[in-house]
């Protein structure tokens, strides 16, 4: 047994990506169908873009590239649906530059669907430089920190935009964010002074760094990663890529909790990192 | 399908498939991958900030309303660039001076506003007890723990006295409660990683379809046999890539 696992502990890297590789593809390839828990705080952003009425301003900032298209991209598509689908004034944009084709293909696509208009129903305002200044320029005069949208036409005549001056004229924004500026930048500079409610929808890394806001209230929900994306898409019952996607989530964490159990399991039985331990042990003595 | 369309999926098929080949081995089609990636995004950037920054930001308000001001911001964003010349670099300080002023003039009242003062009420406030609450419910016991959590955590990052006696104790529990913290994120992070991997593969499903031409089995093979030619031609002795580390345990003690 003892060299069996010290054969193993030795195994090629490249087998444990052929096994990463098989965990996602084959459930890819046949889905299994785990169910989906919604969570409180997916929930949170769902109930209020609910309790919104129909002509109400919804702000939707796609902080993000396409290096984080998998986990955010679904978000912005449930989000967007669930949004259009309310009847919602949607203005779309983005703080991070390398964003800008994918936000406007995203918000333009899902606005097609549904028949709306651009300038009446949504809009998108692209990119404008600054990062964290931006939201304070928006906040002060939105007019001023996007003088023409995305496709140039003048915002101040945009019926989509009548009646909103600057963010406190917004009902709710959400950030959909990889990093900074996002849903911090989006508190720090815009909530906390101009009153809007903010939720928020980031990549799974950063999403732990941000629970401690959720639960000051700082902002009134979290959509974490392609679980709480999958979490969105079942709340408005439309099975898109993040419901797909959770079948092979799950099976590759199932892959990589039972490696790390086997690895510690062969390190501790493997006679010369037994007596490698043994003996850091005595020297600690 | 559009032919753009068709070539776009054969591009981005083969892009995945070199930057995936650098899991066999570093070689040739990764680093080709690597190096386009780089340079279209930073192309692509230029491009935008030339439309959305310079022509949007700078020459419309300038040249067509006349909002000459613009050109004080442009200016200092110009003496940023003095850098590169020795003799008057020392003029870029004016340009850092105005963005480190502004920057932690606008952040720093914000910060301490939002990420210490709420953060400290946020974490007492459950404690306190709410009219008709019960003061010994779950949301106390959590409010508890992060409590505990939070000023061990401090004990622990408490340098200027010895760790010793009830200071040691409760800085060993604040390792517990960043180690639990740090296992959280490393969680999230492997839940990001694969999500990355699910889209990508996500999209290789979808040219491996007789729609895109079978884009992803041709072009498999193709690197494939390209990695095999590439191993056969290379005059380095090459046995398997293996970690270091595990190379290390093997040596005997």
């Amino acid at each position: 047994m003892r060299e069996l696992a010290g054969k193993l502990l030795r195994m090629d890297r490249r087998v444990i990506f052929v096994l990463i590789a098989l965990a996602t593809l084959i459930p890819l390839l046949h889905p299994i169908g785990f169910p989906v828990r919604v969570s409180p705080e997916v929930k949170q952003v769902y109930d209020y873009i609910e309790s919104l009425p129909p002509g109400s301003v919804f702000l939707l900032s796609l902080d993000f590239d396409p290096a984080s298209k998998p986990e955010l991209y679904p978000m912005a598509v449930a989000l967007l649906n669930h949004a259009f689908k309310r009847n919602l004034r949607v203005v779309g944009m983005t703080l991070w530059v390398t964003g800008t084709g994918m936000a406007e293909k995203v918000v333009s696509g899902v606005a097609s669907e549904y028949g709306k208009r651009r300038g009446l129903d949504y809009t998108f305002l692209g990119y404008s430089p600054g990062g964290t200044n931006v939201i304070i320029n928006m906040g002060q005069d939105l007019t001023a920190a996007f003088p023409t949208d995305h496709y140039g036409e003048r915002t101040a005549d945009l019926p989509v935009l009548q009646g909103v001056k600057s963010l406190r004229q917004v009902n709710y924004v959400v950030s959909l964010a990889a990093g900074t500026p996002g849903v911090e930048s989006w508190y720090l500079y815009g909530k906390e002074k101009y009153g809007f409610e903010l939720g928020g929808g980031v990549t799974a890394v950063i999403a732990p760094g941000l629970y401690p806001f959720l639960d000051t209230g700082q902002i009134n929900g979290l959509i974490g990663g392609l679980r709480g994306a999958a979490e969105y898409e079942t709340l408005i019952g439309m099975k898109g890529k993040a419901v797909a996607g959770m079948d092979a989530q799950s099976a590759t964490h199932f892959i990589i909790i039972g490696l790390i159990l086997l690895c510690n399991l062969f390190y501790f039985l493997n006679p010369r990192t037994a007596v490698r331990s043994g003996s850091l042990r005595e020297a600690g003595r | 399908m559009a032919p753009s369309v068709l070539l776009g999926a054969w591009v981005a098929a083969g892009l995945t498939l070199c930057m995936f080949s650098f899991l066999y081995k570093d070689n040739p089609f990764f680093r080709f991958g690597e190096h386009l990636y780089v340079g279209i995004s930073m192309g692509y950037t230029i491009v935008r900030i030339y439309y959305d920054v310079m022509v949007k930001s700078l020459y419309t308000p300038v040249m067509q309303e006349g909002k000459w001001w613009f050109l004080i911001a442009a200016v200092l964003g110009l003496l940023v660039l003095t850098r590169f010349i020795p003799k008057i670099s020392w003029l870029s300080r004016i340009s850092f001076a105005v963005i480190v002023g502004f920057g932690s003039g606008v952040a720093i009242p914000r910060i301490i506003s939002s990420n210490i003062l709420q953060q400290v009420q946020g974490t007492l406030k459950p404690l306190l007890g709410n009219t008709g609450h019960s003061l010994f419910g779950m949301t106390q016991v959590n409010a508890l723990l992060i409590l505990v959590g939070v000023i061990t955590v401090l004990v622990y990052f408490f340098f200027s006295i010895e760790h010793k006696g009830p200071i040691q104790v409760a800085a060993r529990i604040g390792i517990y409660f960043l180690m639990i913290n740090f296992g959280a994120g490393f969680g999230y992070t492997v839940m990001a990683r694969m999500s990355l991997l699910i889209g990508r593969f996500d999209d290789l499903i979808l040219f491996a379809s007789r729609e895109y031409g079978y884009a992803t089995l041709v072009l498999l093979g193709m690197i494939a046999f390209g990695l095999f030619m590439w191993e056969r031609g290379s005059t380095a002795p090459s046995g398997p890539d293996r970690d270091s580390r595990v190379n290390e345990s093997d040596v005997p003690d």
